[in-house]
């Protein structure tokens, strides 16, 4: 009983509940949003239930909220990105120094974005030992799953 | 997950493949083209471009393994990640220069109106 009401325990009754009541809706129609919100939620959750240290958990999480911001903007710029190149092809007179100018742009972005993913991996390395980083790198949840499945597909 | 999410921020999302989906519309071809030389042709390019396209998500595949295995220890060093990013953009240059090259071939097989019938959903 106490482990299911464990902050993990919680953490699974939330995810049942969003996928029950997701069902409810429709079989199978979870917005996506939803299960975004749940996956990191079930992220976060085991970064409190792993790291003891106040200060290194709210970095931590700290460094998780940034990384929802930064995952939004990127799933952004792959649409805008899909949406573009597809009207350059589809327009039979595009010359090809309009697609290289296009992918030029979009490499620049893509360069740029290393910087950041680099300096966010370590922070958030920095904030847990070794044996934390091992357990939380190999949290899986129903939602997490359902999250790198969307993501992938965009 | 974190892994995951990690390397996929890294590489861009999926917008280092951006011209496979053209290689996807041999049906569209079959059917919009008359069966000529022509279409032979524009299917043949097209049987190129699926080639490349594969050839490279295979590419993206190896560099994903890389770094979800880089990401995943804990001393991992930015010179590391780096080497791994480094090898996977030179192969995405150089398979838009390729896809970029194919499209134009296939654009001599194809005549504006055909192009515009296989290509009406994406104006």
């Amino acid at each position: 009983m106490r482990r299911l009401f464990s902050r993990r325990g919680l953490g699974l009754l939330s995810v049942i509940l969003v996928f029950v009541l997701g069902g409810c809706a429709g079989k199978d129609d979870v917005a996506p949003v939803d299960i975004e919100k749940q996956a990191f939620d079930d992220l976060r959750t085991e970064i409190r239930e792993l790291i003891d240290d106040p200060a290194r958990e709210a970095e931590a999480i700290a460094q998780v909220d940034a990384l929802v911001t930064e995952l939004d903007e990127l799933r952004e710029r792959v649409a805008d990105r899909k949406k573009r190149i597809r009207q350059l092809n589809a327009d039979y007179d595009t010359s090809r120094a309009e697609f290289e100018t296009f992918f030029e742009k979009v490499n620049m972005e893509i360069r740029s974005n290393r910087q950041r993913v680099g300096d966010s991996h370590r922070a958030l390395r920095a904030s847990t030992t070794p044996e934390e980083w091992s357990q939380i790198s190999k949290t899986r949840t129903r939602a997490m799953n359902s999250l790198i499945k969307s993501m992938q597909a965009t | 997950m974190l892994i995951a999410l990690f390397t996929m921020w890294l590489l861009g999302g999926s917008s280092t493949s951006l011209l496979d989906y053209i290689a996807d519309t041999r049906d569209s071809a079959k059917t919009i083209m008359v069966k000529d030389e022509r279409q032979k042709e524009a299917l043949n390019t097209l049987k190129a471009m699926k080639k490349r396209a594969r050839a490279h998500n295979k590419q993206a595949g190896k560099a994903a393994k890389g770094l979800n295995k880089a990401f995943r220890d804990h001393a991992v060093t930015t010179a590391e990640i780096d080497t791994i990013w480094g090898i996977y953009f030179t192969e995405v240059d150089q398979y838009n220069h390729d896809m970029i090259k194919l499209r134009f071939e296939l654009k001599e097989h194809i005549s504006r109106e055909e192009w515009a019938a296989i290509f009406s959903d994406e104006q």
